[in-house]
């Protein structure tokens, strides 16, 4: 049996999947992906003002004495 | 917050007052919410899954020392039963969680809620009857004998279709996105959208015969790692490692230079598969280059994920997320080097046609996607279930049944197929010493994985406790008080 399908097939798809990451790649480069703004800030993008850099969390294995979040000695009673 | 940190956050969210520490939290838990439904329903059947496909996984290893038990129930056979395994973990437990992480990560970092959740509906009813089907079929014989492509057409249309409709969702709520950046997961998470379903549809084209077919299922099966299950895993690490910590990952450039380098020469990676076989050698050579090439992703990744936990490896104490997911990031660098490593002709000649290049396959979608997606699901779980994990010695009993269960599995495979290729490559040893070698390392193999089983079980149990909101009451952070409208 030839490889010729199986080859045939192959271009294609590298020519397709191609054009869509090269697509991808101008098109972030188009909306400034890559500027410097975006690479120095882009890491900060998944914290905000109440889960800022520098704060952890989670904490699910502390123990209720050493959660932050519980020094008030307050319970979940959702039930 | 330090003056420090306040200074280096982005412009839109700089010097926030009180009225913007409350929308934050409010915004984040209104798009918690809206991911809450879909997001639990693929996580819950990929728990069912994940058990289905630990099971078969335990029996098809028990056969290796035990092979006449349930030798003479059809269904049961080896040749059924591995590709049943394969299938229910990877299209099952891997792809369903690795979907239901996706959405919530999506509303997380496009900062909106999630649209067309119907669809979402659909796509997880219909995946898992299809998988459902698929592995019935399997067991039943009619399997079409191509690894990873065993399902018939008729199971393989109802799973694809499901992924269309969720790649629909999320790339609608992409669209809909209020942030401008697209964060380094997203990154993975669009790619992934995009690449899986061409390998699947082409695939499971049912034209080729021969060497062309041998050709495409390693395409496929390699690829299947490539552009579906890896990106999962690195968009899990990228998002919770510094998330956990509290702390930005360490360089944003390597991050980008580790997507499109892995972008550029991963799915190039297959035919390292068919060293010595009959395909032409520059199309086998091609792809052990490819092979090479990616140490350059392979350790931007690791130098990323590895420098944003030095320092602050202590939290794994407290963080079931952080444990599974550091676990996780370091077996990819293992793993990825190793396979780099084991594409080459010289190892290939020792190693192919061995157990060895299971245990390879078990560190990549256990140690490494499944350990990560572990620890997603702990982070996730809580927050949109609104109930802590009840029984923290469950969560470390968790941990320490599947790492050591991994590693055991994987150097007891390692150690047993390095013998076992030795002792084929020398034409003075009888074929059956091969056999006879591997033998102990094969109990490993199976204690190893009944180990990671248990591990499984318990996880899914106590899955169950925090969807039902059973177990003991413990206390909560602030964001679950805050979710059921208590005040703090």
């Amino acid at each position: 049996m030839s490889l010729f399908p199986v080859a045939v097939i192959i271009v294609a798809v590298a020519l397709v999947a191609g054009a869509l990451a090269l697509a991808a790649f101008f098109w972030a480069l188009r909306t400034g992906q890559f500027s410097v703004r975006h690479m120095n800030e882009g890491a900060l993008t998944i914290f905000d003002s109440t889960e800022p850099v520098g704060m952890p969390t989670d904490q699910t294995l502390q123990t209720p004495q050493e959660h932050p979040d519980d020094r008030t000695g307050k319970q979940l009673n959702a039930r | 917050m330090t003056e420090q940190a306040n200074s280096s956050m982005p412009v839109e969210n700089q010097s926030p007052g009180p009225s913007d520490h409350q929308s934050d939290e409010d915004l984040r838990i209104h798009i918690d919410d809206s991911a809450t439904s879909p997001t639990l329903l693929f996580l819950a059947t990929s728990m069912v899954w994940l058990i289905i496909g630990s099971l078969f996984g335990v029996v098809v290893a028990l056969k290796f020392s035990l092979p006449d038990w349930l030798g003479s129930v059809p269904a049961l056979t080896f040749g059924r039963l591995r590709p049943a395994h394969l299938n229910t973990v990877v299209f099952g437990f891997v792809s369903l969680a690795g979907a239901g992480m996706v959405i919530w990560l999506t509303g997380r970092l496009c900062r909106t809620h999630i649209r067309w959740t119907g669809l979402l509906y659909i796509s997880v009813i219909i995946w898992n009857l299809g998988l459902l089907l698929g592995t019935a079929l399997v067991l039943a014989g009619y399997s079409e004998g191509m690894e990873w492509l065993e399902f018939p057409l008729i199971a393989v249309v109802p799973v694809a279709l499901g992924f269309v409709l969720f790649a629909a969702s999320i790339l609608k709520t992409f669209a809909n996105r209020s942030v401008e950046h697209i964060y380094i997961s997203l990154w993975y998470i669009l790619a992934s959208l995009v690449w899986f379903p061409i390998l699947y549809v082409i695939g499971n084209g049912r034209f080729y015969q021969g060497v062309s077919q041998a050709a495409m299922n390693w395409w496929f099966a390699h690829n299947l790692l490539t552009v579906w299950v890896t990106p999962l895993g690195l968009a899990g690490a990228y998002y919770f490692i510094p998330k956990v910590i509290g702390r930005p990952i360490y360089s944003y450039y390597l991050g980008l230079l580790g997507f499109w380098s892995f972008a550029l020469f991963y799915n190039w990676n297959g035919l390292h598969h068919l060293v010595g076989g009959p395909v032409p050698t520059w199309a086998v050579s091609i792809s052990i280059v490819a092979s090479l090439l990616m140490f350059i992703p392979v350790i931007t990744v690791a130098v990323n994920h590895h420098m944003t936990a030095f320092g602050n490896l202590k939290l794994v104490r407290y963080s079931p997320t952080l444990r599974f997911v550091v676990f996780g990031a370091m077996s990819y660098t293992v793993v990825s080097l190793q396979g780099s490593l084991e594409a080459t002709r010289t190892m290939q000649e020792i190693v192919h046609f061995t157990h060895y290049t299971v245990g390879h396959a078990h560190l990549g979608v256990y140690s490494f996607a499944s350990m990560i997606l572990f620890g997603a699901m702990y982070y996730i779980l809580p927050r949109i279930a609104k109930w802590e994990w009840p029984y923290p010695a469950l969560i470390k009993v968790h941990f320490w049944l599947t790492a050591v269960g991994v590693l055991l599995y994987f150097v007891a495979m390692e150690v047993g197929g390095w013998l076992q290729g030795m002792a084929m490559v020398n034409g003075a040893v009888p074929f059956i010493d091969s056999v006879i070698v591997t033998r102990p390392w094969l109990w490993g193999r199976s204690i190893g994985g009944v180990m990671m089983t248990i591990g499984n079980i318990l996880f899914a149990y106590h899955f169950a406790l925090v969807v039902y909101r059973a177990g003991p009451i413990r206390f909560a952070p602030g964001w679950v008080r805050k979710a059921e409208g208590q005040t703090s």
